[in-house]
């Protein structure tokens, strides 16, 4: 399995797995082996917005007059989220482009990689308009110890999966020394560092986020930073869309359809999955603890968020077929979070009131003598 | 012209009206049922389908495992059984 960037097999990409065949050459979409990923894409390409399009200058009154444990948790997960999509925005493209093996699963992740770098620039767009130096914001992300404590735990699997690639790559299976370290490499265990790594992006975009999203939503309750709300909202939708991919490859994966040894390697992986879905939701409890402590904001707490976090884990276990770990966590405590996540009817700017899921050039061109059966002549 | 189909959850029994979603009809009737785009990409609806069948206008965007369904999108074709329970409060009240 050496890297290129245009094999020059001949291959069949139809018969090649969704990683570790041979790299993708032509990046051609008029068949696919997994369809689901074209799709992803098209949709992923309708989302488009653009950060400048979201009028935030009320936010900036807003910010102003917010009491000083409130702003602390308003611009605390401005800074995480930030440092989350600073990951997403790279790390998908450089970790798993060089495995893959089809075209349309390809450019889903670098269609999901680009959204992410928008989300960023989001970022600086909300933060340039609530305090005058953006700098103070975002020199204190690489300085602050309980967002640094994060950043660690989510890029350790992406870096994992990296190193050991150029390991498989340059040197092939086998025990190697490099630079005095020694090195069991193995086909396996790459595939093991994949489906971790996989699970581990899962678990940032279904877990990680919502804290954020809560809090934010939960000042749009009380009408204040309407603007960011708005943004946060088409960060959320984007980000459902990613959980759905990954959600994909991860069920393919488990499933072996097209790779029966990514079976045996999901089945190895389970308790481990598990445990990165409850160090994650441990995690984000601490974070709230952080968030709240100066005081809680109104409508929210660090009881009712920790039981949130705990809802939503459970969920998003069930979706990539792992049992629930939180027993008692069967109902949503926010509830009310479910409309604002709901992104249809996203009012971006005051004058013009854009709906969201407005698929930009999407045509149906498929008739079928059915569609005019009610015509009479 | 289409009629109501019945749904049976694991608490209750309702009558679905033409006019509305599952999903709707889901929460018209007090279930604890998760939601977030209402439009067959995210997920966060699906549940288990224990009896009958169910129709997609298109085929969703979210994964699906067998059996399971997204109330959010899906068309009922026949009476259906599914795998969802009522919120607490709810609950309480009836």
């Amino acid at each position: 399995m050496k890297y290129s960037t245009f094999s020059l097999a001949d291959n069949d990409q139809l018969k090649e797995p969704m990683f570790f065949g041979r790299p993708v050459n032509v990046a051609r979409y008029d068949q696919q082996k997994y369809p689901i990923f074209e799709k992803l894409i098209e949709k992923q390409l309708s989302f488009f917005w653009r950060p400048e399009e979201v009028d935030v200058s009320q936010d900036r009154s807003d910010y102003r007059n917010l009491p000083e444990h409130e702003k602390h948790i308003f611009i605390s997960n401005l800074k995480y989220q930030t440092l989350l999509d600073s990951i997403q925005g790279r790390s998908p493209n450089v970790a798993f482009l060089p495995l893959v093996s089809i075209p349309e699963l390809e450019t889903w992740i670098e269609t999901w990689s680009f959204s992410e770098t928008i989300h960023s620039r989001s970022y600086t767009h909300i933060i340039r308009n609530i305090v005058n130096d953006p700098a103070v914001v975002f020199d204190d992300i690489m300085r602050n110890q309980h967002i640094i404590e994060r950043a660690t735990d989510i890029s350790k699997h992406y870096d994992d999966l990296i190193q050991y690639t150029l390991l498989y790559t340059k040197l092939g299976a086998g025990t190697h020394t490099v630079n005095g370290e020694t090195h069991q490499v193995n086909l396996f265990e790459l595939k093991r560092k994949l489906y971790l790594c996989m699970m581990s992006v899962n678990v940032l975009e279904a877990i990680r986020f919502y804290v954020s999203f809560a809090c934010s939503f939960a000042f749009a309750e009380r009408r204040l930073m309407e603007g960011n709300a708005k943004i946060i909202r088409l960060i959320a939708r984007d980000e459902a869309l990613h959980l759905t991919g990954t959600q994909h490859i991860i069920n393919i994966m488990q499933e072996g359809k097209d790779d029966p040894e990514m079976a045996e390697v999901a089945r190895s992986c389970r308790e481990e999955s598990i445990e990165i879905f409850r160090h994650a939701a441990q995690q984000e409890k601490e974070w709230a603890e952080y968030l709240f402590r100066d005081g809680s904001m109104i409508g929210l707490n660090k009881g009712i968020l920790d039981q949130y976090i705990e809802y939503i884990t459970n969920h998003r276990m069930d979706a990539v077929g792992l049992e629930p770990i939180f027993e008692k966590a069967t109902q949503n405590p926010i509830p009310w979070i479910n409309a604002w996540l709901v992104s249809d009817n996203v009012q971006v700017a005051p004058q013009e009131v854009e709906v969201s899921s407005y698929l930009v050039g999407q045509i149906d061109s498929e008739i079928s003598a059915d569609d005019l059966g009610d015509f009479e002549l | 012209m289409k009629k109501a189909i019945q749904v049976s959850t694991e608490e209750l029994a309702f009558q679905l009206a033409p006019s509305e979603t599952l999903l709707e009809g889901l929460e018209r009737t007090g279930h604890q049922v998760e939601y977030q785009c209402r439009s067959g990409y995210c997920g966060s609806c699906r549940v288990t389908l224990h009896s009958g069948s169910v129709h997609y206008e298109t085929t969703p965007l979210a994964h699906l495992n067998k059996n399971e369904i997204l109330p959010c999108c899906c068309r009922p074709l026949e009476p259906i059984e599914v795998s969802i329970g009522l919120k607490v409060k709810a609950k309480k009240s009836a």
